[in-house]
Parts: structure tokens; C-alpha cells; sequence
């Protein structure tokens, strides 16, 4: 059998699969709309990674000037959906009973004590139970009141009371100056590279579009051989003279032609709509690609080796279920203790992430990439030759 | 005189300690319709199988014109169609989308396909129905397109799984004359059927039974190995008659036939002229008798149960 007689026998089998994908509407609506819609829903969804409105009680017991300043510049910031009780009684720290996810409170005496020279700490209260915006929480009251502390001081020195004033030119040249470098707040001087902006959208999209790309892909590859083997005419394909290669080449192709289109609808969300902006598109192009033949030849793999359509749907849960967390779609993969790191180098969407974000937000050069690719490809290979291979037990 | 077409020496397949089949040898003539009788679990379906290059055989060989079906697999795959009992075609494509894609399967050229196509739909009574997709068919229609399905590449063998498996007479006889037609143009017909009156339309039928082949033959030198007529008894009521019977010494087994009793037994004369002398059943009113002719169906009762005493020649 030739090359031509090969090309034959695939064409006929991706005509019969485009055929099937066609001729089911629901697929076809699920495969058309919902990616752009999840895209759009997971792209609003990751747009920032600061609380935004969290609901919190915010007491001023004290109802002094300073306290006045400190709420009116507090009460600006957007992480907090504040509410004001009065100063008495003292508020409740209940957080579940008030609904409410912090409670600050500034106490009787605080302005007082910043004039005396015994400050008194502000109270605050934060729901451990959410780590990740208790930690945030308590970092943006701290930056506030740092924010607060630093304006009192600039007022204090650029209009100091006449007394500090005198003391002051009494003092060495060297005291002052080295006096003037400690209340002076020490500044870093920073340069963003690659995302000045710090969108988190920008970082986020690649996660976005590979995990609605490999979900769609995995899951609908998965039940192809599954539900020939169901039906009966995985047996009516077997006695047929087409090879094994040729089955699983002629499956992946018109569901790669169908994702081709899937990213081309998720990237015009991500650009038009988030403004996402896609460098270099063709090196995107072929690491879309490449993940791409791998989640299909995941999702036909396990097609394979699957009994029944259930049971493909079930070992694609459980194949996606430890890519969200473990795949740096999401968040950095720097985040994960060191020993759990390599467990997220089997997945391809480990690489894609890693691949798309060096191209497209570092700028990096194709050869940063090489790795990430070689992996996709071996992928790629192992998934499909695996798929055949399995095709033959199934023979046997 | 004609070849030999299919070729089975010492075919043997083992599923871990099971045997599924024995040393199977045996050939087939081209042109010939070979029925293929045995019990479910006898090996018919591991032969057919083995014979499709689906499965490697653990000792023996077999040649289907002149290729192996093992290490020449594909090449052999073109030589034969396939029709299995349960309906295994695309159901969300039309008949002839599912023509279409068995052709291209089968390495024919586009225009091949659609010339074939075109006979085929005409042969099977199917033109009307080229744009229906096929789980509108009847029971009837889709084995008809699976046939056409299976003839698409014109092979000179065509492999049935209990063709006829559910439908009704009328579709039976279509397809059984399909059968004729097909044999007639020298096409080989490998046939595995439960029915045995299909069985009796073959030219040629094999015995299966626990892997091993018991007989192949004519069914009507089959039915000749009965070593004499089979005694029929009238006895009314006869259920409980049947029960009786079953029970009466020398007697292997009795069936229902046509509300009588038949009798397999190697001293059928011996019980009559018994009976005439004393009837052993007060409560049981028999009425008459008569001698029948073996038919399929008592061979392969004689046959599956091991009632070689009742046959001129044991099998092998």
C-alpha cells in the first residue's frame, strides 16, 4: 500500500468523524459558543488578584481629627465594601454573624496616644479561613496606615512646631543629616519589564485558553474509539484494511481543525475584548499547535483504553482535575512546594503556559522555548503512538 | 473442479488456560456457501475472528487465497466484507455516507466509490432511501446496507455473523437470494448461522463444538448420518408425555416437533414394539406413530450433545 492509499484511508476516516461532529448540534453549540463564553466568564473572572469590594466594618471609636483623616482616606480604597457603625457600643468580632470578612477598629484614645508618644495600634480582625485575602487584607491596612503615618510626617516636617524647629538648627550638620536619612522614606527604584502595567489578565489569558482548550479537546476526543467500541463498528473499522495509524491520524484531524477555529474565537475574546495584545503569532501559533495534537492525543488515549463512553468521561475528570492547580495556568508555578514541582512537568499545559507567557509577555527568543516544545511533541507522539498501540490490544 | 479458497491447518487459539479452539483444519471451496454451526461458546466467532487477521493464532495457520491471514493481514482484509449480527454501521450518516466511507476504508478511488455505490443501491432495493440516514432503516433495510457496505470493494468472500438474526421472513429470503446470487458469481460465502433452515440452504456445513470441528459436510449427507428414521409418538397430553419419555430407559433425549414426540434413541424399534406390547402411562392417551427423517436440527442436537450412537460415522 502506498503513500497516496494512505492519505485515502485517513481522508475517509477524518470525512466520517467531521461527519459525526457535524451532524450533532449539540456539540456543535457547545463547541462554538462555549469557549468564547468561557473566555469572556474566566477572563472577567482573573482580571485582577486584589480584593475588590470585600465586605468590611470599619469602627472609629476615637472620633478624632486624625481618625476623621485616616477614615475618609481608608474609606477610598476599592478592596473594601466598608460600613460604618457608631462609636459605641464596641462592634461584635463576630465576623460570620456580621457578614463580614474584617473588622477594623480604631480605638478611644488613638490620637492621644500619637501625641504623647504612645501610639496605640489599630484593632483589626480578618477571616483566616480565606488565606489568600486575609494575608492581602492585612497587607492593604498596613500599607494604608503607612500611607497615613507617612503623610503626618511630611506635615511635621514641612511645617514643624517652632520648638522642634529651634532644637533642630542647634544640632550638628552630621546629626541632622543622618537624622533627615531616617524619616526620609527609602525608596526603591523600580523598573517593570514585560507586564509594566502588571495585568494580571495578560498573565492569566494563556492559562485561560489552554484550560478551555484542553477541557473541550480531551473530553471530546475521549469518547471516539469509546463509542465505536459501544456501537460495534470499532470491530466493522478493525476488519477493514485500515491501518491503526491511520484510524487515530484520520480521528485527530477534523477535531484539530475544529479546536484551530476554537482558539481562533478564544484569542479575538482575549484581544478585542480584554485588549490582550499577541506577539509574534506564528511561534504562538505552533505552540498552540503542538498542545493542541497533545490534548487530543491525551483525550484519544484514553478513548482507547476506555470501556464505555462513562467511563472515558470519568478518566478525563480525572486526568483535568490535577491540571488546574498543578499546571500554572493560574498562578505561578513558583508557588508550589519543590517536590510537587516536577509532577506538573507531565502536563502539557505546564509547558504551553510556560511557552506562550516567554514568547508573549517576555519576549524571549525561540531557543527559551525549545524545551518546552520538545516536550509538547513527545507528547504528542506518546499520546497518539499510545492510542494505536492500544488500538491493536483492542484487535487482539 | 474448484480450489480451495479458505484454508485452515491446526488453527488453535488459547484465552489463557481456555481453549476457544482446537486444531481446527479444513478448507473451503471458492464459490461455495459454508455454514457454520455450533452453540454459543463453541469457537465460531474465535474462528471468524482469526480468520479476519483480529487475533493472533496460538499454533496452526490459515490462508485465505493463498495469503496468510495473519502476517498478510491487510492484504487479506480486501479480499473479504464483513457483516456482523448486530447492526455496525454509522447510524447519524446516510447509506450513502456509510458507502462512502467503507469504500474509502476498502482503498477504492472516489469514482470507484460512487459507480459501486450506485449498483449496490440498486442490487439491495436501496436507492430510495441514499440520502436517509441509516437509523431510519428498518431491521431489514440495515442489514441490506451492511451487506452493501461489506460488498463495496466487490470481494470474492463475504463473512456473516447470523445474518438473518431477527428478521422476518420475508427479509430472510431477500437476503438468502442476495446469498444465491453472490454465490453464483463465484463469490465465497462464510456463514455463521443459529437458524437451521438456513443452515440447510448452505452447500456446505461445519459442526463446531467446544473448538473442535465434529463434521463438515453436505447438509444433506449430514442428515444421512442418522443410522434410521427417528420415532415420533402422538400422545396426548404431551407435556407431560415429553416429560415421561426423556426419563424412559434407552431413550437419549426427546423434542417437540410438530406436537409430537422424537424420540433419539438407537433402539427406537425395540421401544415400539415394547410399548404395543405395554403402555407404560395410564394417564397418557398414545394415539399413533410415525418414522421422520433427520432433519439439520437433529443433527446438531446428535451432534453438540455427544449422541454419536445415533450416527453411521462418528465425527472426527
Amino acid at each position: 500500500m502506498n503513500i497516496r492509499s494512505g492519505f485515502r484511508g485517513i481522508a475517509c476516516v477524518a470525512r466520517k468523524e467531521f461527519l459525526h461532529i457535524w451532524r450533532d448540534k449539540r456539540i456543535m453549540v457547545l463547541i462554538l459558543v462555549l469557549p468564547p463564553f468561557f473566555t469572556f466568564l474566566f477572563g472577567h473572572a482573573f482580571e485582577t488578584n486584589t480584593p475588590q469590594g470585600v465586605p468590611a466594618i470599619l469602627q472609629d471609636r476615637d472620633q478624632s481629627a486624625a481618625s476623621k483623616r485616616f477614615v475618609s482616606g481608608i474609606a477610598a480604597d476599592q478592596s473594601f465594601a466598608w460600613s460604618f457603625p457608631s462609636a459605641t457600643p464596641p462592634c461584635d468580632e463576630n465576623l460570620v454573624r456580621q457578614n463580614v470578612q474584617a473588622i477594623l477598629v480604631i480605638p478611644q484614645g488613638w490620637e492621644n496616644g500619637m501625641r504623647n508618644g504612645r501610639p496605640m495600634p489599630l484593632q483589626l480582625v480578618v477571616d483566616g479561613s480565606d488565606t489568600t485575602t486575609a494575608v492581602a487584607l492585612e497587607g492593604i491596612i498596613k500599607q494604608d496606615l503607612g500611607d497615613f503615618q507617612s503623610a503626618t510626617l511630611d506635615h511635621l516636617l514641612k511645617e514643624p512646631p517652632p520648638d522642634m524647629a529651634q532644637a533642630g538648627a542647634s544640632l550638628p550638620v552630621s546629626v541632622r543629616e543622618e537624622f533627615t536619612s531616617a524619616i526620609t522614606p527609602w525608596a526603591v527604584n523600580s523598573r517593570i519589564l514585560y507586564n509594566p502595567h502588571r495585568r494580571f489578565i495578560d498573565y492569566v489569558m494563556p492559562g485561560v485558553i489552554g484550560l478551555i482548550l484542553q477541557m473541550l479537546t480531551v473530553t471530546l476526543t475521549a469518547c471516539t474509539i469509546t463509542r465505536e467500541r459501544e456501537t460495534g463498528t470499532l470491530y466493522q473499522l478493525m476488519v477493514t484494511s485500515l491501518r491503526r495509524w491511520e484510524i487515530v491520524i484520520g480521528k485527530v484531524l477534523p477535531y484539530l481543525a475544529v479546536s484551530l477555529v476554537l482558539i481562533a474565537l478564544t484569542v479575538a475574546v482575549a484581544g478585542l475584548h480584554f485588549g490582550v495584545r499577541f506577539q509574534r503569532p506564528l511561534v504562538l501559533a505552533l505552540i498552540c499547535l503542538l498542545f493542541l495534537m497533545s490534548s487530543l492525543g491525551m483525550g484519544l488515549l484514553i478513548s482507547s483504553f476506555s470501556e464505555t463512553q462513562t467511563q472515558a468521561i470519568q478518566f478525563a475528570v480525572f486526568y483535568l482535575l490535577p491540571v488546574l492547580p498543578l499546571s500554572g495556568a493560574f498562578a505561578p508555578l513558583g508557588q508550589l512546594p519543590a517536590n510537587i514541582r516536577p509532577v506538573s512537568n507531565l502536563f502539557s499545559l505546564t509547558h504551553f503556559c510556560h511557552a506562550f507567557r516567554l514568547i508573549n509577555l517576555n519576549g524571549a527568543p525561540f531557543s527559551y522555548i525549545v524545551n518546552d516544545l520538545l516536550l509538547l511533541a513527545l507528547g504528542v507522539v506518546l499520546t497518539c503512538g499510545g492510542a494505536a498501540l492500544l488500538l491493536r490490544r483492542t484487535q487482539q | 473442479m474448484s480450489e480451495p479458497y479458505i484454508v485452515l491447518d491446526g488453527l488453535r487459539k488459547e484465552y489463557g488456560r481456555t481453549v476457544a479452539l482446537d486444531g481446527l483444519s479444513m478448507s473451503i471451496l471458492r464459490g461455495r456457501i459454508f455454514g457454520f454451526l455450533g452453540a454459543n461458546g463453541a469457537g465460531k466467532t474465535t474462528c471468524i475472528r482469526l480468520l479476519c487477521g483480529l487475533t493472533r493464532p496460538t499454533a496452526g495457520r490459515a490462508w485465505i487465497g493463498g495469503r496468510d491471514v495473519w502476517h498478510d493481514r491487510l492484504q487479506v482484509r480486501l479480499q473479504f466484507g464483513y457483516v456482523a449480527q448486530k447492526f455496525s454501521l454509522y447510524p447519524d450518516l446516510s447509506v450513502l455516507e456509510n458507502l462512502r466511507f467503507f469504500g474509502g476504508a476498502c482503498r477504492l478511488a472516489p469514482g470507484d466509490i460512487t459507480k459501486r455505490a450506485d449498483t449496490l443501491l440498486d442490487l439491495m432495493g436501496l436507492c430510495a432511501k441514499r440520502d436517509a440516514v441509516a437509523s431510519s432503516l428498518s431491521g431489514g433495510m440495515k442489514q441490506l446496507l451492511a451487506m452493501a457496505c461489506a460488498l463495496v470493494h466487490n470481494p470474492p468472500l463475504l463473512f456473516l455473523d447470523e445474518p438473518t438474526s431477527g428478521l422476518d421472513p420475508m427479509n430472510r429470503q431477500q437476503i438468502w437470494n442476495l446469498l444465491y446470487d453472490l454465490a453464483n458469481s463465484g463469490t465465497t460465502i462464510f456463514v455463521t448461522t443459529h437458524y437451521m433452515d438456513e443452515a440447510d440452504r448452505c452447500t456446505e456445513v461445519g459442526f463446531l463444538h467446544k473448538g473442535r470441528l465434529l463434521a463438515k459436510e453436505s447438509p444433506k449427507n449430514l442428515k444421512g448420518m442418522f443410522r434410521e428414521p427417528l420415532l415420533e409418538l402422538e400422545v396426548d397430553p404431551v407435556m407431560p408425555a415429553l416429560a415421561c419419555l426423556r426419563r424412559e430407559t434407552g431413550v437419549l433425549d426427546a423434542v417437540l416437533r410438530g406436537g409430537r414426540v422424537r424420540l433419539y434413541s438407537e433402539h427406537s424399534a425395540d421401544l415400539l414394539a415394547g410399548w404395543r406390547r405395554h403402555w407404560p402411562y395410564p394417564d397418557l392417551h398414545w394415539t399413533g406413530h410415525r418414522w421422520a427423517d433427520a432433519d439439520m436440527e437433529d443433527v446438531f442436537l446428535a451432534c453438540s450433545h455427544g449422541h454419536d450412537q445415533l450416527l453411521t460415522r462418528t465425527p472426527p
